[in-house]
């Protein structure tokens, strides 16, 4: 168990880190090299490792679930302790490999990003990647609900930290707050389910004989009782689910509460590769993966996610068809791709759904961090239609990038079509065995591969091909090997990663072995982890939540995905290709109004904000002023003093209130005495 | 002997306070409020302590003399601490002290007498948390009164005067009721004494007769809802809250410190020890208005500090908020309730009182509190904003931080009364606070300190020095301890909570 005596490490050598840049930033901000970047890439580099370590004992086995820290014991019986715990499993060990490998990769990228570029308040920007990567580190390896809470609004707070970071200008204070808020709004469902289900089960344990999967298990076997308020046990844990789901929605930017990851790209690109693309938005998903046990018991919840997916992985990518900043395609991108992992655990793959979200982080960093390079380039300007031509000038971008969208859009062999085909496939399946709502996500989830095709190869064409349309872009910046780098590394996983689970060809062939599913199916021979394998989830899904598989061959079905998304690249390559390409935005008419307005989601939640909520505020003050308080003066000025007397009282000194407030006292003692009948 | 020496030594320390010039009054408060400081440390490292110490407790340092009889019922001076109390007299030790360096820069007349009324005060607020006799409670509760009206009404803003006595004259008038409420009680059960373990032991049995053609069951309630009330104006709960935000305007930064971070517990305080402790079975029966009550002064506190212009009016309105979680985990009389609100209380304290002390500070440097008034505040005061942002997201319940943990006790404990009809729906709807919180603090945070650098008040604004940023830093590792290890306080609040509790349950 040796490797797993070191895990709290993994979280506390970047908080170290973080440490030791406010350290810096607020004594002798110059006291630091690279404004501190170094401890921070030492600090990923020992969790990197760590991380490494676990995964081999894992492999090899192991399985750990026990409590480091008791943040508040229990004083009587039937009381539960809150505490921290550690849950090292399959999931955690895979989901720790991705979070420190892509926060070593951006600590690397942000010495070519912020350094290179002269950034002031380097030690400012390098504490809030290394308290984020160490909060984010703490939600992955979190063994109960409320540690995953508080390490979930933690990466909250450094998320709006690290959008801010340019707080002099006025856009990204705003952006910041927009983050905060929006995915505040969600997490206050995800607290109330959390309590609800402190208060249902007594327990919010991810893992064990007395988890809260396995006792809502139990409770539907009739096995067990839990408080249910009046409510029949599956409809209760369903309200649950959604509640929880709430706070799912908002970190994973779902519809209705996508709204602000768009916004969120006014932060540096270093940290929307990390955090708005591979590692904090991919919270949401994750711990819905985290408590599949219970969400698998659910059928009408898992309906909703399916649903939210599917419809969100289609409507965000029908706006990435118009934009214009690379930024803001890729951001959309985000909300898309997580709407597909949405649809994947909804639609009961739970196996497709953890193999999008390791491959989406694999190749969404890479084009994040590959924007960034030509942001780079083309001296902070975002504006594609400012670009063209960068493939001759920046090689090494554009081939990764290209790897990058290959996989984004689903081009075999790339990472991201062995994952995407997955889901869709699991969708298929359990969608005709049965399930209309999952089928209808399903065909949303398909229409979406048309549109990502679409929008990829767009935006490759016009940064990179075509003439340069700018001075800018005809002779752009040169990048240092610390962006390099880092795109390398991810363009190779993002072109390989899909050989861990190439499901059909797996089919046709028998080999290679699907190791995913490998990895995610077994207990290591620990009956306490066996309610945490995918095993199980298939098991429930089967009994409890009603799913069924039709035969289909995944062949079949991923030929029809790859087919339509060489539909939409082809269509993109049609349309943009040459050296001076068109808009073409007119031909949609009205359309692209609403697309270039975002469905008008953020109209309608600024209108909220500013034109209800706030106004409502000032009515209540008003009358707060008016009557609650106008009530009181008017008691006292009716039946206490007089307003001539009043005046009187307020023009003494001092010394006359101390004695006034002195004889008032006594006269109130006395008075009440004589009421109380003590001298008699 | 103890508490009663300590007790002394700072009412000794005021009273030489009074003495000193006034050029060195600030150094020698400062000095002389670490000996109380340092005494409430040292009795949170020895208490020795068990259980309640109204029901059932084993109460440390407790001292008890009889002092006089009054119409055959006894007063007597019976001093003690259990674990709900001790928590309270560690807070107005910290905060008293960092209030009085915070005030070196703030109060720049009258200091002697200014550094003298705060001691004098902190005296009588310690009186109030270790005091077992209701009289001798009741004295020390009045008496915090007088140098509070005096602070607020020399040392205030332009309308200090009419703050004062509507401060003063509310919170009395209240007393008054809460005085006569009780003693009622005291008369119809039958006890000679005012020693609190044992009306509260009489009261708890249900002993009481009739009085003034009241049955015991209509006193009881009568008694409780006067005394609810009274103890509601010092919270404030709304609709009584209305005194809060002029006094807050009006009182010099470190006079709001103490008054949001110490003065306002005692009235929860009393409410814990009154009303929840003494008269339970009346509470339950009461519990859907309350719990109303509770949920109506988070989100209308929550609402009107949304509508603020003035920082210090949105620090105030947000206290009432913050103190509504206090009245639910109250009413939801479950362990994780009660013990949560009891830990909310000094949670509160703290972060309140570093939001008061931070816009004091900013006051300070830019003569200024209003929202419109100044933009990108960060650009010239970096550390005074790292520490005000750090604060806010205390006050939005950021975990890891003492709110979050005050917070998230109350919402356990009250979504899974058993007392409270309704309790979910209750504590879901009172949880929306933590939404609203989050959006009136960004918003002014984003307008105030964020942004191009903007000030319409004609002063340099250069970064804070370090005697008005090592209080702030002080009070932010304070809420960030509590954050993380709670138990340092929760651990005894649990402790003394559950005696008064019928039962188990979360």
């Amino acid at each position: 168990m040796a490797a797993f005596d070191f895990a709290p490490l993994i979280v506390l050598l970047p908080f170290a880190g973080f440490l030791v840049a406010v350290g810096a930033a607020l004594t002798r901000p110059g006291v630091l090299p690279k404004g501190g970047a170094l401890p921070g890439i030492a600090a990923t580099v020992g969790s990197l490792l760590l991380s490494a370590w676990v995964a081999l004992q894992v492999l090899a086995g192991d399985r750990a679930a026990e409590t480091v820290y008791v943040w508040s014991a229990a004083p009587a019986a039937g009381v539960p302790e809150l505490v921290f715990s550690l849950l090292l499993d399959p999931l955690a060990a895979l989901m720790l490999l991705v979070v420190s490998l892509v926060a070593l990769l951006v600590h690397v990228f942000s010495l070519g990003y912020m350094n290179d570029e002269g950034e002031t308040g380097l030690p400012r920007y390098y504490a809030g990647l290394g308290l984020f990567t160490a909060s984010m580190l703490g939600f992955v390896v979190a063994g109960n609900l409320l540690m995953a809470f508080v390490f979930f609004e933690l990466v909250g707070l450094c998320s709006y930290l690290l959008i801010g970071f340019w707080f002099r200008e006025p856009g990204p204070p705003s952006a910041a707050k927009k983050a905060f808020l929006v995915t505040r709004f969600g997490d206050y469902f995800f607290l109330v389910g959390l309590v609800g289900v402190f208060a249902t089960f007594g327990t919010a344990a991810f893992a064990g004989p007395e988890s809260f999967p396995v006792l809502a298990e139990a409770v539907l076997a009739g096995e067990a009782s839990a408080r249910t308020f009046g409510f029949e046990a599956r409809t209760w844990f369903s309200v649950l689910g959604l509640l929880i789901l709430g706070g799912v929605l908002g970190k994973s930017a779902q519809f209705p509460l996508h709204t602000w990851l768009p916004d969120a790209m006014e932060g540096p690109t270093p940290v929307s590769a990390l955090i708005h693309a591979a590692t904090m938005v991919a919270a949401g998903v994750y711990l819905v993966a985290r408590v599949y046990g219970f969400y698998a018991l659910l059928p009408t919840v898992l309906a909703v996610i399916a649903l939210v997916g599917g419809f969100t992985a289609l409507f965000a990518a029908t706006m990435c068809v118009v934009k214009r900043e690379i930024k803001q395609v890729l951001a959309y991108s985000t909300i898309s791709q997580y709407g597909y992992m949405m649809l994947g655990l909804g639609a009961g793959g739970y196996v497709a759904a953890t193999f999008h979200l390791l491959t989406h982080a694999m190749f969404k960093a890479l084009l994040f961090l590959g924007a960034g390079s030509v942001i780079i380039a083309m001296h902070h300007d975002e504006d594609m239609w400012n670009m063209g031509g960068l493939r001759e000038k920046m090689p090494v971008t554009y081939y990764t990038f290209l790897a990058g969208s290959l996989a984004l859009a689903g081009i075999v062999p790339f990472s991201g079509f062995w994952s995407k085909d997955e889901v869709l496939y699991e969708a298929l399946i359990h969608g005709l065995a049965g399930s209309p709502a999952v089928l209808v996500a399903y065909a949303m989830g398909l229409l979406a591969v048309l549109f990502t095709g679409f929008y990829t190869f767009r935006m490759v064409l016009l940064t990179f091909h075509g003439d340069p349309r700018t001075e800018t872009a005809r002779d752009p910046h040169g990048v240092g090997w610390s962006v390099k780098a880092p795109l390398v590394v991810l363009g190779v996983l993002a072109t390989t990663a899909g050989a861990l689970n190439a499901v059909p060809v797996h089919e046709v062939l028998g080999f290679p072995p699907e190791y995913l599913h490998d990895w995610l199916a077994h207990d290591g021979g620990q009956s306490a982890f066996a309610a945490l394998t995918s095993e199980h989830y298939g098991e429930l899904l089967k009994t409890q939540a009603g799913y069924a598989s039709a035969e289909v061959s995944s062949v079949a079905a991923g030929l029809v995905s790859l087919a339509l998304a060489l539909v939409g690249a082809g269509a993109a390559v049609v349309l943009y290709r040459g050296p001076d390409p068109d808009p073409h935005t007119e031909k949609l008419g009205a359309a692209r109004t609403v697309l270039y307005n975002n469905y008008y989601q953020d109209e309608y939640q600024a209108w909220l904000a500013e034109s209800f909520v706030r106004p409502l505020a000032r009515v209540l003050d008003g009358v707060d002023q008016g009557v609650v308080d106008g009530g009181v003066n008017a008691v006292s000025s009716v039946s206490l003093f007089s307003g001539r007397r009043l005046r009187y009282v307020q023009t003494g000194v001092v010394s006359n209130y101390a004695a006034l407030l002195t004889l008032g006292l006594t006269a109130l003692v006395v008075a009440a005495a004589l009421v109380g009948g003590w001298f008699t | 002997m103890i508490l009663a020496a300590l007790m002394a030594v700072t009412a000794a320390a005021a009273l030489v306070t009074f003495l000193v010039p006034d050029e060195y009054a600030g150094g020698a408060a400062a000095a002389f409020s670490a000996l109380p400081l340092v005494g409430s440390l040292l009795l949170w490292a020895g208490f020795d302590g068990r259980g309640n110490a109204l029901v059932d407790g084993e109460v440390a340092f407790e001292t008890v003399s009889p002092w006089l009889t009054l119409g055959g019922y006894e007063v007597s001076w019976h001093v003690g601490l259990d674990g709900v109390s001790l928590p309270l007299v560690v807070l107005t030790a910290v905060l008293t002290t960092l209030a009085i360096v915070s005030a070196w820069s703030a109060i720049d007349e009258r200091r002697s007498q200014f550094y003298g009324l705060v001691l004098f005060m902190e005296t009588t607020l310690i009186g109030v948390f270790v005091s077992l006799d209701f009289l001798l409670w009741f004295v020390f509760w009045e008496a915090v009164l007088v140098p509070m009206y005096l602070l607020i009404g020399v040392w205030g803003g332009p309308r200090r005067k009419y703050a004062a006595i509507k401060f003063f004259v509310y919170t009395n008038v209240a007393s008054l009721a809460m005085f006569i409420g009780f003693v009622a009680l005291v008369l119809a059960a039958p006890v000679q004494t005012f020693d609190l373990p044992t009306v509260a032991a009489a009261l708890r049995n249900e002993q009481i007769s009739a009085l003034l053609g009241l049955s015991p069951g209509a006193l009881r309630t009568a008694a409780f809802a006067v005394m609810f009330v009274g103890f509601a104006v010092k919270v404030p709960v709304v609709p009584f809250h209305t005194w809060l935000p002029d006094a807050h305007v009006e009182a010099p930064s470190p006079v709001s410190v103490l008054l949001a971070g110490v003065l306002l517990k005692m009235g929860t305080y009393a409410l814990l020890r009154y009303n929840f402790t003494m008269l339970p079975e009346t509470a339950a029966a009461l519990a859907v208005p309350i719990a109303a009550v509770a949920v109506l002064s988070v989100l209308y506190g929550a609402m009107l500090a949304l509508a603020q212009e003035d920082l210090k009016r949105i620090v105030a309105y947000s206290s009432v908020s913050s103190m509504g979680y206090v009245i639910l985990g109250l009413v939801a009389y479950t362990l994780y309730g009660v013990g949560g609100a009891t830990f909310q209380m000094v949670a509160h304290g703290l972060i309140s009182g570093l939001m008061f002390m931070a816009v004091g500070v900013i006051y300070h440097s830019t003569h200024t509190r209003m929202v419109g008034d100044m933009s990108g505040m960060a650009d010239r005061m970096p550390v005074t904003t790292g520490i005000l942002v750090a604060g806010a997201f205390g006050y939005m319940g950021l975990p890891l931080m003492a709110g979050f943990a005050g917070e998230f006790f109350v919402f356990v404990g009250s979504f899974a009364s058993t007392t409270l009809p309704f309790a979910p729906v209750f504590t879901a709807t009172a949880m929306f606070g933590i939404v609203v919180v989050a959006g009136y603090l960004l918003l002014a945070m984003q307008r105030t300190l964020f942004g191009p650098f903007r000030l319409d008040t004609d002063y340099e604004v250069q970064e804070a020095p370090l005697r008005d940023t090592v209080p702030l830093a002080v009070l932010l590792l304070c809420i960030v301890a509590l954050g993380v290890a709670p138990d340092l306080l929760f651990g005894m609040i649990k402790d003394a909570v559950v005696p008064i509790l019928q039962g188990g349950g979360l």
